[in-house]
C-alpha cells in the first residue's frame, strides 16, 4: 500500500502531473467494469465493484480516523478547531465533497487541499506519498458510491466532470 | 450588505470622509442638510432606502431622499433583491431580523434559530432571492432559505493572518464557483475573502481556472489585492455586472472589474455603507459619516444628496 516517491518537484510540476496520472490510474482501476455499478464513475470511467470494495478497505485504513467510520465527519465540523483549521467534513453526502469535481477530489487527496486552494492550511495530509493513484481512486469511488443518488447527480453536472478537468 | 461602525470607532473613516468630500468638492451646505445615522443603504425595485437612526426613501437613484417611518427597533443592516422589489430585510439592533414586503411597513419579525446577537452584515443570494446570509461577530455565517424566517449555521468565520476575523460586509456575487453554485464574498475586520455557496472553505480571491492554467502551463493572471489588514466596512457586487465590485475601507472606496483580482482606489471617501443600482452599475449610493451621497460614474466622484 505504501510506496516510495522520488524527491518532490515543484508544486507546479506536481499539479501538472496529477490529471495525467489520474487518467492512467482510473483506466487501470476500472478495468473490470463488467458487472460494476454503472452509476458510479470516476474521471469519466466506471468504477468497478472490485474497485469500490477495495476503496472501502482503504478508506477504513487511511480516512476513517478523521472522516469517521461511517463517513460522518468530525463533530461540529462547520466550526473551526482551536488551531484555526476546519475539522474533517463528512463524506456521506451531507458535507460538501459532492460539490467538487473528480479531478479536484483526486488532487486534494493526492496533494492536499493546497493543490486546489493555494495557501489554504488543512489538517488533511497529502496522500501522494502514502497511496498509489489507483488506491486514491478506489477510495473516492467508494465514497461516491455511498453518496445519495441526488448528490451523485449534482456532482456529475459540475463543470469539468465531462472532461475530467477541474472546472474551477 | 453593509455594517455601520460607530463614529467613535471610526475617526479615521470620518476624517477620510471629510477629506474625500473636500477633494471631491461636495457642497458643504448640502452635506449639512443630510441627517446622520444611515447605517445601511440598498436599492429596491422602485428606488433606494437608507436605514439606521433614520429611514429614508429615494426614488431618483439616491440624488434626493424623503423621510419614511423608522421601525421601533433600529435597523443595523439591510438586504434587498431585484426580484423582490418592495421587500426589505433588516437586521435589528440587539439581534434578530425582520422582513417587510412594503418598503419597510410593517416589519415582521423572523430569525428563528439565530443566536440573540446583533448581526453585522446581511446579503441575499444573487440567484435565489429567498436565500439570505447573515454574518454574526464572534460566531460565523448563517443561512436562511425561506426569506429570513428560519436560519441555520453554515460556516465559521474567515481565518486571516492567524486569527478568526469577524465579517463586516457580505456580497453574493453571481459568478460560478465551479462547485455548482456561486460565490459569497465577505469583507472582514482584516481583509476580503470569499466562500463558495456550498460552504466548504473561506479562501482568498484566486484567479478562476488557476489549476487549469497550471496544468496548461499558462501564466496565472496578475493580482492586486485590497490593502492588507484593513477592515472592509461595505462590499457590493453589481447584479447587472457581477464582476464589478466595490469595497469601502478606511483608506477609501476601492473598485474591481474582475471579481476582486485587481483592485484600484476609486477615491478617498470613508464610506460606512454602499449600494449598487441593479439596473446600472455606474450608479451607487453611499452613507459616509453623516451624509448620504450618490455617484453616477461607478464611484469615482460623489455628490451629496438632498434630503427633502
Amino acid at each position: 500500500m505504501s510506496k516510495t516517491h522520488p524527491a518532490k518537484g515543484s508544486e507546479e510540476r506536481k499539479a501538472a502531473c496529477l490529471l495525467a496520472a489520474a487518467t492512467l490510474a482510473v483506466a487501470s482501476a476500472s478495468g473490470a467494469a463488467a458487472g460494476s455499478p454503472a452509476e458510479v464513475t470516476f474521471l469519466g470511467a466506471p468504477s468497478s465493484a472490485e474497485t469500490i470494495a477495495a476503496g472501502e478497505v482503504l478508506y477504513a485504513e487511511h480516512c476513517a480516523a478523521c472522516h469517521g467510520e461511517n463517513r460522518e465527519g468530525q463533530p461540529d465540523w462547520r466550526r473551526r478547531l482551536d488551531t484555526g483549521r476546519m475539522p474533517a467534513p463528512p463524506q456521506d453526502g451531507s458535507g460538501h465533497s459532492f460539490t467538487h469535481s473528480d479531478a479536484h477530489l483526486f488532487a486534494m487527496t493526492k496533494s492536499g487541499i493546497e493543490a486546489v486552494v493555494p495557501g489554504y492550511e488543512s489538517d488533511m495530509p497529502a496522500f501522494g506519498d502514502i497511496l498509489e493513484d489507483g488506491e486514491i481512486i478506489a477510495i473516492l469511488s467508494f465514497v461516491k458510491a455511498n453518496w445519495p443518488e441526488a448528490k451523485r447527480i449534482f456532482q456529475a453536472g459540475l463543470p469539468g466532470m465531462d472532461t475530467g478537468m477541474s472546472g474551477q | 450588505m453593509t455594517y455601520f461602525k460607530e463614529l467613535r470607532l471610526n475617526r479615521r473613516a470620518f476624517m477620510g470622509g471629510v477629506m474625500g468630500a473636500s477633494i471631491l468638492g461636495i457642497t458643504p451646505a448640502l452635506g449639512a442638510a443630510t441627517p446622520a445615522g444611515a447605517h445601511a443603504v440598498a436599492f429596491t425595485g422602485s428606488g433606494a432606502v437608507a436605514v439606521g437612526d433614520v429611514f429614508l426613501i429615494s426614488e431618483d437613484g439616491g440624488a434626493s431622499w424623503r423621510q419614511g417611518t423608522r421601525p421601533d427597533r433600529k435597523p443595523v443592516a439591510l438586504t434587498t433583491h431585484p426580484e423582490r422589489p418592495n421587500r426589505l430585510i433588516v437586521a435589528l439592533e440587539g439581534g434578530g431580523v425582520a422582513v417587510s414586503y412594503n418598503q419597510g411597513e410593517p416589519l415582521v419579525p423572523g430569525g428563528r434559530g439565530l443566536p440573540a446577537t446583533e448581526i453585522a452584515a446581511l446579503a441575499t443570494a444573487a440567484r435565489l432571492p429567498d436565500t439570505l446570509y447573515a454574518a454574526i461577530p464572534g460566531d460565523g455565517l448563517w443561512r436562511s432559505e425561506d426569506a429570513g424566517e428560519n436560519w441555520e449555521f453554515v460556516m465559521d468565520r474567515p481565518f486571516i493572518a492567524g486569527e478568526e476575523r469577524d465579517v463586516l460586509s457580505l456580497a453574493s456575487v453571481d459568478l460560478a464557483s465551479g462547485m455548482g453554485g456561486i460565490w459569497l464574498y465577505g469583507g472582514s475586520t482584516a481583509g476580503l475573502q470569499r466562500v463558495p455557496d456550498c460552504f466548504c472553505r473561506w479562501q482568498d480571491v484566486q484567479p478562476e481556472h488557476a489549476l487549469d492554467a497550471l496544468l496548461e502551463g499558462a501564466k496565472a493572471p496578475d493580482m492586486v489585492p485590497l490593502p492588507a489588514g484593513e477592515p472592509v466596512w461595505a462590499l457590493v457586487s453589481s447584479p447587472a455586472a457581477p464582476n464589478r465590485l466595490w469595497a469601502a475601507l478606511p483608506s477609501g472606496i476601492w473598485a474591481s472589474i474582475d471579481a476582486g483580482l485587481i483592485w484600484s482606489k476609486a477615491n478617498s471617501l470613508g464610506a460606512a455603507a454602499l449600494a449598487s443600482d441593479p439596473t446600472n452599475p455606474d450608479t451607487l449610493v453611499a452613507a459616509a459619516e453623516g451624509r448620504l451621497l450618490h455617484s453616477r460614474d461607478a464611484g469615482l466622484s460623489w455628490t451629496a444628496s438632498t434630503i427633502l
